[in-house]
């Protein structure tokens, strides 16, 4: 899900920016000193998680942790993703440094929304908040593939075409991604509940 | 429990081996000058190779000069278009672009040794092989290797040295691909939480004021 640098045009690089700046700002100010280190360390996850390819089958394939990003952060997850794609670029070269704004938008997004849409439901009784867990991980993958045929409309002929495209090479991905989501969220449930947005 | 653990594995292990060119994120194009062909190799950094993927090949102007698409080995030859710098760009798809400098030294290095006259080049070549055929059985007289003017031998040399340095170039043009180290994920980690500090220090101060 990164974008390589060149692809896009330049509007579409300039209005990432500016949402990237925007989301950055506004999740600066939304974070407090209790989840500074959170956000250090779902960032660090980030930055990670996309390094480590689990070779299995003909292929490998890595994990994008939006979902379980945005759910526990909310808006501090835009500037958690941008560090952590700004070192991406710088180190592995993966996705730009042009492109960065579009990237963060393309994986922050989604997590503010599954922050907004999840966030009340997952400290519910586990019947609820299990498959809200899930949908969560899913859903976050499933926007960032639809923000990412999105950005390639400028480039790329039909919007419908590239983001069928995207959407189901990324369906696995989101299966693993709800899936770990429900794992960690249950996990957290019974270490640290205090760790879940909405209980202080 | 367990055997609900083990389906929910199952299920992951066949997940992940559907998933297609996700993996990627970023692909690279590796191209080196043989003769009078330019061939190019491309791939994903985990090594899969980019099957149909467009490639552009641009002038030292960003003018087009001539494009194709990569075989099922990722590979795609062309013949030199033209003696200056080459951008070979490399489009694979979903966002994925790579791109591959050729320098004018490369070029007329390469095409100075064959463009001067293809004849010439083609008796080398066969004079090459016999010679070379003659190494393995009797010595020849040096009288018949007199014959060969300077050009030929040098044509005669660059022709063998392209040839024998070909997987040379090949794994210089693979090895600058940059591959993430440990060193790497430990530098990155550790610069998230030098920004943690320093947020926490900027923090401190503010509560201080």
């Amino acid at each position: 899900m990164h974008i390589s640098e060149g692809v896009l045009a330049g509007p579409v690089l300039f209005s990432g920016m500016a949402l990237a700046v925007a989301g950055v700002s506004i999740g600066i100010k939304k974070l407090d000193f209790d989840h500074l280190a959170q956000a250090g360390i779902l960032s660090a996850a980030f930055f990670v998680a996309s390094l480590v390819h689990v070779p299995i089958g003909p292929s490998s394939v890595h994990l994008i942790l939006n979902g379980i990003i945005g759910l526990l952060l909310g808006w501090a997850a835009f500037p958690s993703i941008m560090v952590a794609l700004l070192l991406q670029g710088i180190i592995f070269q993966f996705g730009g440094i042009t492109t960065l704004g579009v990237n963060t938008v393309i994986m922050a997004l989604p997590a503010v929304i599954c922050y907004y849409l999840f966030a009340p439901l997952i400290n519910k009784k586990p019947s609820i908040a299990m498959p809200a867990a899930f949908a969560c991980g899913f859903l976050a993958v499933f926007m960032s593939a639809l923000l990412v045929g999105a950005s390639l409309y400028f480039s790329e002929k039909s919007f419908f075409e590239v983001a069928t495209l995207v959407v189901t090479a990324h369906l696995p991905v989101m299966l693993i991604e709800g899936i770990i989501t429900v794992f960690c969220i249950s996990f957290i449930r019974k270490v640290s509940p205090e760790m879940l947005p909405g209980k202080k | 429990m367990r055997s609900w653990q083990l389906i929910i594995v199952t299920i992951m292990i066949i997940l992940f081996s559907l998933a297609g060119p996700v993996a990627a994120h970023k692909v690279m194009v590796f191209a080196w000058v043989n003769g009078n062909t330019v061939h190019t190799e491309s791939k994903f950094s985990g090594g899969r190779k980019v099957k149909a993927g467009e490639i552009e090949v641009f002038g030292p102007k960003g003018q087009l000069l001539l494009g194709g698409k990569t075989n099922d080995q990722g590979e795609f030859s062309f013949p030199i278009p033209q003696s200056t710098a080459l951008k070979i760009v490399l489009t694979a798809g979903m966002g994925h672009r790579g791109k591959w400098i050729i320098s004018k030294d490369e070029i007329i290095n390469a095409s100075s040794t064959n463009a001067t006259s293809p004849a010439i080049e083609n008796a080398t070549g066969e004079k090459m092989t016999s010679a070379a055929g003659a190494k393995n059985t009797v010595i020849r007289p040096p009288a018949t290797e007199t014959t060969l003017s300077t050009d030929e031998i040098q044509q005669v040399v660059e022709k063998a040295l392209d040839r024998k340095l070909e997987p040379i170039y090949r794994m210089l043009a693979e090895a600058r691909e940059h591959k993430p180290t440990i060193a790497d994920v430990v530098g990155g980690i550790g610069y998230i939480i030098g920004l943690v500090g320093l947020a926490a220090y900027l923090h401190a101060r503010r509560q201080q004021k």
